[in-house]
This record gives structure tokens, C-alpha cells and sequence, in this order.
């Protein structure tokens, strides 16, 4: 899928909590993202095949405790999205206790992972920065 | 070999950490069995299933495969590449290791080794968990109902937790990168171990006496029992097909319609088959359906066990719930034996 270069960066948010995709949503906006947003992981996935997002916000704990990872391995088999920047959002660290597997030891397929409660500044710029990396790798090819 | 322990509770966490060690399999249900598959979603795993339809054999030797391409002008590319995708096969029951460790000594430690079961082998996790037996489980007999190789990690129910047999350096691997969800054992737990390990030993419910079997088959070569049944067998092959360690491959080159181009397919044969034995010529060494049934037993439990020291049945139950006319190995072997009279009645009586 070939985007103007002006077009607006769209972000995929896959998450089941409501008022935060609505937050998330308007800071994103206001920073010019277009955001569309999923409440679970079967649409959330099927969303991203059609749409082929710039960027996905996926949580991990939905309808299941372990959704987002499951999702996270369907997305990188579907060629189109496979190498699309994830960055994963979730309160599993803290919710889980017994879940202390560090997302760095390198078993995670996502680009970044982000505990909730998230700061809204360092999410813009790490929506901005994977974006704006992954637009540039993609010129390059 | 190392033991821990993992808190059931925790298995969906764990699971979760697998695709680090490649694409995950695990028991699904389908219909009205199980099937591995990839899961899109931990609810979607069944810990606790009889026996999926197709043995792990599937992902090793898919039922067809094309091996490698030939063009004139590239020459031959072969596929090795893919088939060295790392997988993880989580779920394993002990009988279908056994039957992994089988097609290893055919595959990979025989004379002629096979580079694409190899590499698949090799970058294949195995993750096995303990079952329950029901009524076409014959492990027991078959001495596959406990395995001690063949596996990266062993799952054993202990109540609220799995002991965790760790079985090579990639299981520790694995361990190491879900080790919060791993702990230490106590005595407490081993004793569990022991006493629910000769619980379901107790529990089998069907029972198969394997000693003196090659004898008691050499003897038996013109038993009217192989007649009746080539009466009653269909030859359809189903019984091969979910066999863990029946292998027969039949191999074709593909060409390309208007060019030199094409590849060779490796695909699943069945000695069962019609067409298995037959040759150039119109000749078929084994024509009758009842030379087909007989070979195919007296190469499982007596061939094999002249060549590898045990029978190739690894007593999964499969070809028992697979054969369209209730063939059962039991009343098959009890016939033999002589403690049964004929195979039809006892199909019926057990049908």
C-alpha cells in the first residue's frame, strides 16, 4: 500500500479499555495522527490486514490475560504487517505479579513495550520516532 | 536432568513465551477430535485431549512436500531453508515422542539420512504433558506411556502444578527465559508425582501382550486369520496415515505443461494401498488385500524389532479409532495368539 508523503500517519489501536483509547485518540489527533481503534484482538487483527496501519498500539491483557501476545504472533506471519512497528501497552506487569518474563529478553516481537499507566509525552515521541523510521526504511527499499 | 515446577495458573504465560523458539503447535479442537495447529488464542489450547487425529509426524513429514525445484537454466534449488523454520510443539503426549524418537532412527540415525526430517527435527521444541488414558490407549503395553528423551521440556499434572522435566539445553533455554514462572520443587511434589505416575499406570484399561509377539507372528505367517481379514479390511490406508511412525513416501516429478521446469513432490504412501507394491511391468507383489494387512502388521511388530530392538507401535490408538470397519490391533493380536476366533466376531463384539 503506497502512501503521499503528506498523507496523515495512521495508528491501530487494539485495546478493550475504552476511556484510554478515547485519551490516547486525542493526543495522537492533535499531534495530526489519524487513529482507528479495535476492542479486541479478532478485530483488531482483521483491522490491521485491511488497513495496513504506520503504527499498532496493542494491549495484551482483553478478553484473555494473554490476547495482545497471541496477536502480536498472528500479525508478524501476515507479510504486510510483519515488520509494522508495535508497540505494546499494557498493565500486565503490574496486574500479574506471577508475569515477570522482561519484554528485552528478546522473546517479544514488538518494537517497544510501554507499562501502563503511559506518559503521555514519551508516547508521542515514540509514535513519532517508530513512524518516522519506519517511513524512511520504507523510501529506502 | 533437571526438574522444576510450574504453577498451572501460569501455563497461559508461559505458552506465550514459546514463539521465541519458533511457531507454536499445540492440540486444538476440531470437530469431533484434535488437530495441532497454530493457536490464535490460549482458550484455543485443549491440555487435556485423548489423541489428535494426525500424530506430530505431520509437521516432520508433511503429508506432501516438494523437496526441490529443477530448472535448465538454475539448476536444482532444494528447500531446506524452509524446512528449517523453527517450530514448537507444545502438548506432546509421551506415546507420540516415542514415535518422534522412532522416525529419528529411520530418519536421521540410518544409513540413508533425510536432510529435510532432519532440519525440521533439529529446530523442532518439543514440549510433552502427561493424559489420561482411555480405551484405545495401549501405552502402557507398549512401554510409551513414560518417555525419558525426545523432548525439550516434560509437563507433569501434579494438582494445582506441572512438574517440568527439563530434557535438553533448549529447554533450559526455556526456563531460563520464563524462569519467574518456574520454581523448585519439594519432596512433597515428587511424592504426587510418583503416586498419580502409578495411578495412571493402574488406570489403562486396555491391555496388549507384546512379548514373544515376533515369535508368535513368524509362527503364524499362513494363519487363516490374515485372510479374514483381507476380507474385511477396505484398504483404505487410513490406519497408515494416522500411524506416528508409518513413513512410506511415494516420490513424482511434477514438470512444468510446455517447458523443463518443475519440481519433485514427496507425499505420503500406504503399504495398504493398492498401488504401493506394485511395478513397472504390471506386476504387483502384494496384490491381495490380505498380503497388504499382513505386511503391514509383521513390519510394525516384527521387522522393526529385528532392526531397531522394539516395535515400531507406539500404542496411540490411532488406526483403532480410524478404521472405517472397527479393526482393532488387540483382537488382531489376541487372534493370532489364538485366544480369540476370528476377527469379525471379535470386531463385532467390540464394535
Amino acid at each position: 500500500m503506497v502512501k503521499e508523503m503528506t498523507e496523515p500517519k495512521t495508528v491501530l489501536m487494539i485495546d478493550d479499555d475504552v476511556d484510554f483509547v478515547r485519551a490516547v485518540r486525542a493526543l495522537l489527533e492533535s499531534a495530526g495522527f489519524k487513529v482507528r481503534a479495535a476492542g479486541n484482538g479478532r478485530d483488531g487483527l482483521q483491522l490491521a490486514k485491511t488497513l495496513e496501519p504506520d503504527l499498532i498500539l496493542l494491549d495484551v491483557i482483553m478478553s484473555e490475560r494473554t490476547e495482545g501476545f497471541f496477536v502480536l504472533q498472528e500479525m508478524r506471519r501476515v507479510p504486510a504487517l510483519a515488520n509494522k512497528p508495535v508497540i505494546m501497552l499494557s498493565s500486565i506487569y503490574n496486574d500479574v505479579p506471577a508475569f515477570r518474563v522482561d519484554p528485552e529478553a528478546g522473546w517479544l516481537p514488538a518494537n517497544l513495550f510501554l507499562a501502563k499507566p503511559v506518559d503521555p509525552k514519551r508516547l508521542l515521541a515514540e509514535v513519532t520516532r517508530l513512524t518516522t523510521t519506519a517511513a524512511a526504511e520504507g523510501r529506502q527499499q | 536432568m533437571k526438574i522444576l515446577k510450574m504453577a498451572k495458573e501460569n501455563l497461559d504465560f508461559f505458552v506465550s513465551v514459546l514463539p521465541a523458539f519458533g511457531e507454536v503447535y499445540a492440540p486444538l479442537e476440531r470437530g469431533k477430535g484434535y488437530v495441532f495447529e497454530r493457536p490464535s488464542k490460549w482458550s484455543d489450547v485443549r491440555l487435556k485431549y485423548t489423541r489428535t487425529l494426525l500424530p506430530p509426524k505431520k509437521l516432520m513429514l508433511p503429508p506432501r512436500e516438494t523437496t526441490f525445484v529443477f530448472d535448465p537454466d538454475k539448476g536444482y534449488q532444494d528447500r531446506l531453508e524452509e524446512a528449517s523454520k523453527p517450530m514448537v510443539l507444545f502438548g506432546v503426549h509421551s506415546y507420540d515422542i516415542f514415535g518422534l524418537n522412532i522416525l529419528d532412527r529411520v530418519f536421521a540415525q540410518s544409513k540413508y539420512t533425510d536432510p529435510y526430517y532432519i532440519a525440521r527435527r533439529k529446530n523442532t521444541a518439543v514440549v510433552g504433558i502427561d493424559f489420561e488414558p482411555d480405551d484405545k490407549h495401549l501405552a502402557s503395553s507398549l512401554n510409551t506411556d513414560f518417555v525419558d528423551s525426545g523432548f525439550d521440556l516434560f509437563l507433569s499434572d501434579i494438582g494445582d502444578h506441572y512438574l517440568v522435566l527439563v530434557g535438553t539445553s533448549r529447554g533450559d533455554d526455556m526456563v531460563v527465559m520464563s524462569n519467574c514462572l518456574m520454581t523448585r520443587p519439594t519432596g512433597a511434589d515428587f511424592e504426587e508425582y510418583k503416586r498419580r505416575s502409578m495411578q495412571r499406570r493402574a488406570s489403562y484399561k486396555a491391555h496388549l501382550v507384546m512379548e514373544d509377539l515376533p515369535e508368535i507372528l513368524e509362527m503364524e505367517y499362513h494363519s487363516k486369520v490374515w485372510d479374514e481379514m483381507g476380507e474385511r479390511c477396505l484398504s483404505c490406508g487410513s490406519c497408515s496415515m494416522v500411524c506416528p511412525t508409518c513413513y512410506c513416501f511415494d516420490i513424482n516429478d511434477e514438470v512444468q505443461l510446455g517447458s523443463r521446469k518443475g519440481e519433485r513432490i514427496r507425499s505420503w504412501d500406504s503399504c495398504l494401498l493398492k498401488t504401493h507394491a506394485l511395478v513397472a511391468g504390471g506386476e504387483n507383489f502384494r496384490g491381495a488385500r490380505s498380503s497388504r494387512v499382513k505386511f503391514r502388521y509383521y513390519h510394525k511388530q516384527r521387522g522393526f524389532v529385528a532392526e531397531y530392538g522394539r516395535p515400531s507401535c507406539v500404542g496411540c490408538g490411532r488406526c483403532v479409532e480410524a478404521c472405517p470397519v472397527q479393526i482393532n490391533i488387540i483382537t488382531v493380536i489376541e487372534s493370532i495368539r489364538g485366544e480369540h476366533h476370528g476377527i469379525a466376531s471379535s470386531a463385532r463384539a467390540s464394535s
